[in-house]
């Protein structure tokens, strides 16, 4: 199966990185006035998961790690050049990665699903593919 | 004029096989330094659970755990003050325990969910939690909060969570934010009453009277047992079996 156009690739990086940096973005701010995220559909599970101690890492709001992993694949899908096909691949697995471990967190230990926490989860998926794809069909190539 | 064209013609064919044999292994570096990234991605992300997982060592206020897993495990059990099991049941089978120790915390993880589901569920015995306080100055206001919440018919599953988020032994994690998490997250209905009832010097008198009786026992730890019924001598100390299977023969010889 022919890969698409890098441009497209990377047309879709930035749409999905710039909607993660707003969902991560909105987590942190709900978080730093001592609050939570509100959940759209209702229900107290954003406000669970920010309360709980997984929403922490080393003292940090894990939304604040989001921003910074956004921030940088959005950069990446913007520029063009190997170095970042590799730092987006690479990020995005370390974003897709840990998204995975988060979502298990949610279901099975903290038992309650945060829709924001959800939803960087699935963009954060979608770059992985979309990365993936580009660094597996256009590294060593020109730019 | 032929032969130039031919060397030209030579030499562009050339240049492209050198071009394609470069962009070759330029790609193939490039997919080894990818494979590399990749490693280090995935060892990134362990580092990450790692630290991440050292946050939940038990003992938190905002992060009570598996409260889902207690309500499976006693549903649908009858629960009077601190007695699990259908009332009348043959023998029953005393649990002298500090909700701060943490052999407790194992044994009610590993083997008291096997004997609830196929002894206490079945009707054969009942379970008789009994503060043994020993660990720290915690230990008697947990114990009577357990009390407090047995009275409102969750007692038992205050004190199964007590266990599953239980901290670090006697790192004075178990005060009143973490008791007030556990009765909550047990379901205990009403919270102004149990509050009333954990602090009533009842409730204290009751912790250090079963005390008392674990040491009457000649018991010196936790979780410690006796059983009473048909074929037991009294209530008679078993001290702590070690295995579900131990646990259960002790039971059927108490009900014979």
């Amino acid at each position: 199966m022919k890969a698409p156009a890098e441009g497209t690739l990377r047309g879709i990086g930035t749409f999905l990185a710039t909607f993660g940096l707003g969902v991560a973005t909105y987590i942190a701010i709900a978080d730093s006035g001592g609050g939570s995220p509100v959940c759209i559909a209702g229900g107290h599970g954003c406000q669970t998961v920010a309360e709980s101690s997984y929403s922490h890492l080393a003292g940090v709001n894990i939304a604040i790690f989001g921003i910074a992993g956004y921030v940088v694949l959005l950069a990446c899908a913007l520029l063009r050049g190997d170095a970042f096909r590799l730092t987006a691949f690479v990020v995005s697995l370390i974003g897709f990665g840990y998204s995975l471990y988060l979502t298990y967190l949610e279901l099975f230990t903290i038992d309650a699903i945060c829709q924001w926490c959800v939803a960087s989860a699935v963009l954060m998926t979608l770059l992985f593919v979309t990365n993936a794809v580009r660094m597996l069909a256009y590294v060593g190539t020109e730019p | 004029m032929s032969g130039r064209r031919d060397r030209e013609a030579r030499r562009d064919e050339r240049l492209e096989e050198e071009q394609q044999a470069g962009a070759a292994e330029r790609r193939q570096r490039m997919v080894k330094l990818a494979s590399a990234g990749a490693f280090l991605a995935l060892v990134v992300v362990a580092v990450l659970i790692v630290v991440s997982s050292g946050n939940s060592s038990g003992g938190d206020s905002s992060n009570i755990v598996e409260a889902k897993e207690v309500d499976e495990l006693l549903a649908g059990i009858p629960q009077k003050g601190m007695v699990l099991g259908t009332p009348g049941a043959k023998v029953a089978v005393l649990e002298f325990g500090d909700l701060q120790c943490p052999v407790c915390k194992g044994y009610s993880e590993e083997v008291l969910p096997q004997v609830i589901e196929n002894r206490v569920r079945s009707g054969e015995a009942t379970l008789d939690f009994r503060n043994f306080t020993i660990i720290g100055p915690q230990s008697k206001p947990a114990g009577a909060a357990a009390l407090a919440a047995g009275e409102q018919g969750r007692g038992w599953n205050f004190v199964e969570l007590f266990y599953r988020n239980q901290g670090s032994e006697d790192s004075g994690y178990a005060d009143d934010a973490f008791l007030t998490a556990i009765a909550k997250a047990a379901g205990v209905p009403d919270l102004a009453k149990w509050n009333q009832a954990r602090e009533s010097p009842a409730a204290l008198s009751r912790v250090e009277a079963t005390s008392a009786e674990a040491e009457n026992l000649g018991f010196t730890g936790t979780p410690s047992f006796a059983l009473e019924g048909p074929g037991a001598n009294g209530t008679e100390a078993i001290g702590t079996p070690e295995s579900v299977g131990a646990l259960e023969s002790a039971i059927e010889n108490a009900g014979k």
